[in-house]
């Protein structure tokens, strides 16, 4: 073979002639080769086209018929979703079996459509035009079922399937629908299942969803939609004329896969026992709202969470839409899930910090004594105990038993004197963080709230504008004073102070908690653990054997605020805990406030209630912590007393 | 100087004018009406893809097709001999690209072709059916002295086997054959003796045989089970039961049901039904034939054969060989791509995953197949801006 192609050279313009008698690189044998490959190009496309007349014009009635007539259509078998459980295996959520109403658009046509479904409209209570618009906005896949209604009534099921000859091209198919056997017992941690949103769908097809499934709406059914989804079925079958499956011969299929089972960390009895308390206490004191969570302070698992006002999850599945309205309309928005979104100021039950944050920093001697007198003047600013009273001289232990506001009131104004602005030294702030005030506990649950612990630079930005004068964007003494009793301007979720007095219970170890424990399979097998090995982070807290010991003074001493509840619980679930009555920013009634764990010599359980202007701390929120530990340690719950004595 | 660049600077109207000057008129026209021809069928076919967006998959195809025209203009304005001297470079930047999409690349449908940007994924494999061409045109001049020795094959087979290598592991067959296309017609207008085409021959029937029956039979496996199955249904029976018997089976009942004229864009039922798999990416041929016929199906192959022979003709009087490959190597990926498309869909090539250009929706492909027209119409242009 000799060379066709020539090296370079300048002016490298073989052959002439032609043209404008210039011609570049072509030579004989390149034409010749140019030819021939564009020879097997146009031989090729011939040849397509040849075999598309074949197909088309030669075979075409025959494909056509094929398309037309006995056509193979897709039948999709919904897969159930995953159920909910408890740590002991009571079913939360399961599904019911249910029946929806279909019409096949391509068996109602002309005529016969409107005659049907003005039948049928009479039958379910629908407009009979509602229907003929729904099918026919169903034409343009004539081959896809469309869904007229859901979850019928067995009466109008059982109607119809006597009448199937009445009602061709109508049929009930089945459907799962979602099912509360403690009907709305955790409603605020179980969330809902409904429809993809107009918003949502460009992200779950990116997921790999069609875009009509049923998802995970809010709780455990949207934070792990992937396991609880399932996999729908598909299979390929021959239909008739009449669009019923000729045989049982598929041409392909796929087995549906159910969704896969999620163990929670909740134990029922607690959950039970949080919520009945947090009612009873809401009905006692008229508040609006209460929240309380019960978490294991050793590894940071939920065993109870739960808001008032609480809602019927059932009103989601059958779509009762006045109910759900009202539910979106109410003040007290009963959807909110006020354990983990609602944001309250801490008060007293913030000054365990208070005073880890002091002792950190050499502020406060561990053994040192303050006066507790009846009000105090700081920076020519007035602070009072609650109730003016005094208590002389106290170490921590009992200002905490006591809950003095002036000690704290000292130790708060010590460690504003400490702070640095310029250097954005503020221990105060930094010992609240710490704890994981202020930020996300990482909960596995979606909407937490970070809620709030206020710094000067957040004031400066925060009262920013020509609405306030430098004098509102300065840091004063005040603030800090005021965060040393949890009031100011800070901000608590229940989760949060959950986990901040876990860590006192535990000895310092801040834990992500966890609702959802395990993954299982249908067949119960774990498949994936999800409370193990989730993040934690430990600190120093400082003075930690003096809080403790103030901690359960406070619940079981002779001066202890919330004495008169735990006073009678049995030796081995002695609980140490803080009351906290928060003074809300409107200047309404305070909220009540109790954090505490048991038994105090070895925690098993943390609980943090608020109730929402429920009074004192020992009034409305102990009681309920109370009866939430005797559930999940087994005492008696009528062991809590119930305090006559305002004290806070 | 081979190259003859149109003229630079002046004012407005003199850059327009030389941009105008010398311009491919017949083989615009042929690449705009398959366009508009693919915007209106994946507009159609699309339309209950996703519900609550009925134009989800419209509108991205009307931008693939306007940012791919305006990098068809940039390409138009590309100096190929200048860039033949990054061969190597570009060379290196495609396996670059293809590495990245080992680490960060994102899984499709089983695949791991794409890398994230976002809200689009870029396919580098596809960016690389154009850089392939270029880099072996280049390279073939630049050893031209060797031409005719089996070394001077070898390093040119080497050359594209690397990225088609690894484009086939991804795995994306279909790719990695346009890229042995690529260089097949690289080899053949450079005047590789027929001799080396006969041992290159062979090589590929042992390697197909090899692949496909004596390896699995050993044990290994080379190619995903799917893969096997794809590529053999078009020699099995009529109706078939795997999946990509039903693939076949459905596409071809769409197409024969079109008839002579079509059923029109609305009664096209297979297509609009989700009967065809793939109706607007790698089947879109047969969305098109069921709704317009043989007609319609015939004009667009027709449209086919009008890019070829303006492409045939632009390399027939390229002003310099690294033009003339380039188109060469062009045509060949174009025509390449429509033939086993096509014949995929009619059931007489293996069904691969090659998307049919021009017409497929798909970003990293409408830009890719623009690009290269951009680079024939340079080639066209710099051949005719020569005085006559």
């Amino acid at each position: 073979m000799t060379t066709t192609f020539r090296p370079r050279r300048p002016g490298g313009r073989v052959g002439g002639g032609g043209g404008g008698g210039w011609a570049p690189a072509l030579t004989p044998r390149i034409a010749v080769r140019i030819a021939i490959l564009g020879g097997i190009a146009m031989t090729l496309l011939g040849i397509l086209l040849v075999r598309l007349w074949f197909l088309q014009v030669i075979s075409g009635e025959q494909y056509a018929e094929r398309a037309e007539g006995n056509r193979l259509r897709t039948v999709i078998t919904e897969a159930p979703r995953g159920n909910i459980v408890d740590r002991n295996g009571n079913a939360l959520v399961n599904n019911a079996i249910g029946e929806n109403l279909v019409a096949q658009p391509r068996d109602l046509e002309g005529q016969r459509r409107v005659a049907v479904l003005t039948r049928l409209a009479g039958v379910i209570g629908v407009p009979a035009a509602q229907l003929i618009k729904e099918v026919g906005d169903g034409d343009d896949q004539p081959l896809e079922p469309v869904i007229l209604a859901r979850n019928v009534d067995p009466g109008v099921s059982q109607y119809l399937a006597e009448r199937q000859r009445d009602f061709p091209g109508i049929s009930l198919k089945q459907t799962y629908l979602r099912s509360y056997p403690e009907a709305a017992t955790a409603s605020h941690i179980l969330g809902q299942t409904g429809r993809i949103g107009p918003n949502e769908i460009a992200a779950y097809r990116r997921k790999g969803y069609q875009g009509d499934e049923t998802v995970g709406k809010g709780g455990i059914e949207q934070q792990y939609e992937e396991f609880l989804t399932g996999t729908p079925g598909r299979s390929v079958v021959e239909v008739d004329a009449s669009g019923e499956p000729q045989g049982r011969e598929y041409l392909s299929s796929v087995a549906p896969v159910p969704g896969r089972t999620i163990q929670l960390s909740i134990d029922l009895k607690t959950q039970e026992a949080l919520e009945a308390g947090l009612a009873d206490a809401a009905r006692v004191t008229g508040a609006k709202g209460a929240a309380g969570v019960a978490m294991d302070p050793r590894t940071g698992e939920v065993l109870a969470l739960g808001s008032f006002p609480t809602f019927n999850p059932e009103i989601f599945v059958k779509r009762k839409d006045k109910e759900i309205t009202r539910i979106n309309r109410d003040e007290d928005r009963p959807l909110l899930d006020r354990a983990i979104q609602g944001v309250y100021p801490a008060g007293s039950t913030f000054k365990p910090i208070t005073a880890a944050a002091g002792i950190q920093g050499g502020e406060l001697g561990v053994d040192e004594e303050l006066e507790s007198v009846p009000t105090i003047t700081l920076h020519k600013q007035e602070f009072s105990n609650f109730e003016r009273r005094g208590h002389g001289w106290v170490d921590l232990p009992t200002a905490l038993e006591v809950s003095s506001d002036t000690f704290f009131y000292q130790v708060a104004d010590r460690l504003w004197q400490a702070q640095d602005t310029d250097r954005r030294v503020f221990p105060l702030q930094a010992e609240a963080r710490e704890f994981g005030l202020g930020r996300d506990t990482g909960i596995d649950l979606p909407g937490e709230s970070p809620a709030l612990v206020p710094d000067p630079p957040w004031k400066k930005k925060n009262f920013a504008g020509p609405d306030f004068s430098d004098f509102d964007r300065s840091w004063l003494a005040g603030d800090t004073i005021q965060l040393g009793v949890g009031q100011g301007y800070l901000l608590v979720t229940p989760v949060q102070m959950a986990v901040a007095y876990a860590a006192i219970a535990n000895g310092g170890t801040i834990v992500s908690p966890t609702v959802a424990q395990s993954v299982r399979d249908p067949n119960g097998r774990v498949v994936q653990k999800l409370s193990a090995g989730r993040p934690t982070r430990h600190i120093e807290i400082a003075g930690l054997e003096q809080i403790r010991d103030g901690l359960h003074r406070a619940a079981n001493g002779v001066n202890g605020t919330s004495t008169s509840v735990f006073a009678n619980l049995p030796d081995d679930a002695k609980v140490a805990g803080k009351t906290g009555t928060a003074e809300p920013g409107d200047g309404g009634e305070d909220h009540s406030w109790f954090v505490g764990y048991a038994p105090y010599d070895d925690p098993s359980i943390v609980v943090a209630v608020v109730i929402e202007r429920g009074g004192t701390g020992a009034n409305a929120a102990a009681p309920v912590v109370c009866r939430t530990m005797g559930a999940n340690l087994g005492f008696d719950g009528d062991l809590c007393g119930q305090p006559t004595v305002e004290s806070r | 100087m081979t190259t003859i660049a149109p003229p630079r600077g002046g004012g407005i109207s003199e850059r327009l004018r030389s941009a105008i000057v010398g311009l491919d008129w017949i083989l615009l026209f042929g690449v705009a009406a398959i366009s508009v021809f693919s915007v209106f069928v994946v507009g159609k076919t699309t339309e209950d893809d996703i519900p609550g967006d009925e134009h989800f998959y419209l509108d991205r195809q009307i931008l693939f097709t306007v940012v791919g025209a305006l990098l068809m203009v940039v390409a138009m304005r590309i100096n190929l001999d200048r860039l033949a001297r990054w061969a190597w470079a570009i060379w290196g930047g495609l396996l670059g690209a293809l590495a990245v999409v080992y680490v960060v690349g994102t899984a499709v449908k089983g695949s791991n072709r794409w890398i994230d940007l976002g809200p689009f994924n870029l396919q580098p494999s596809e960016m690389g059916k154009v850089a392939i061409a270029i880099v072996l045109a280049a390279l073939a001049i630049d050893k031209i002295e060797d031409l005719g020795s089996a070394r001077y094959t070898l390093y040119l087979g080497v050359v594209a086997a690397i990225p088609a290598g690894v484009v086939f592991l991804q795995p994306d067959l279909g790719t990695s054959m346009v890229y042995a296309a690529v260089l097949a017609a690289i080899l053949f207008l450079v005047g590789v003796p027929w001799a080396h085409f006969a041992v290159a021959g062979s090589i590929l029937a042992i390697a197909i045989l090899g692949v496909l029956w004596i390896l699995p039979h050993a044990g290994v496996t080379v190619l995903q089970d799917y893969q096997v199955e794809r590529l053999t249904a078009f020699i099995g029976a009529e109706r078939d039961t795997s999946d990509a018997g039903y693939q076949l089976d459905q596409s071809k009942t769409a197409i024969g049901s079109g008839g002579a004229l079509g059923k029109g864009p609305d009664g096209a039922t297979q297509a609009n039904g989700d009967f065809i798999p793939e109706h607007h990416t790698d089947f879109i041929f047969a969305a098109t034939s069921e709704m317009f016929g043989f007609a319609g199906g015939g004009l667009l192959i027709l449209l086919y054969a009008l890019v070829l022979w303006r492409g045939l003709r632009t390399m027939a009087r390229a002003s310099s060989q690294m033009d003339m490959l380039v188109a060469g190597a062009i045509v060949a990926m174009i025509g390449f791509q429509v033939f086993v498309n096509i014949g995929m869909t009619i059931g007489i090539m293996p069904i691969t995953g090659i998307p049919l250009p021009l017409m497929s929706y798909g970003g990293s492909h409408t830009l890719t197949t623009l690009v290269a027209i951009g680079l024939l119409l340079g080639i066209h242009q710099r051949r005719s801006a020569v005085p006559g």
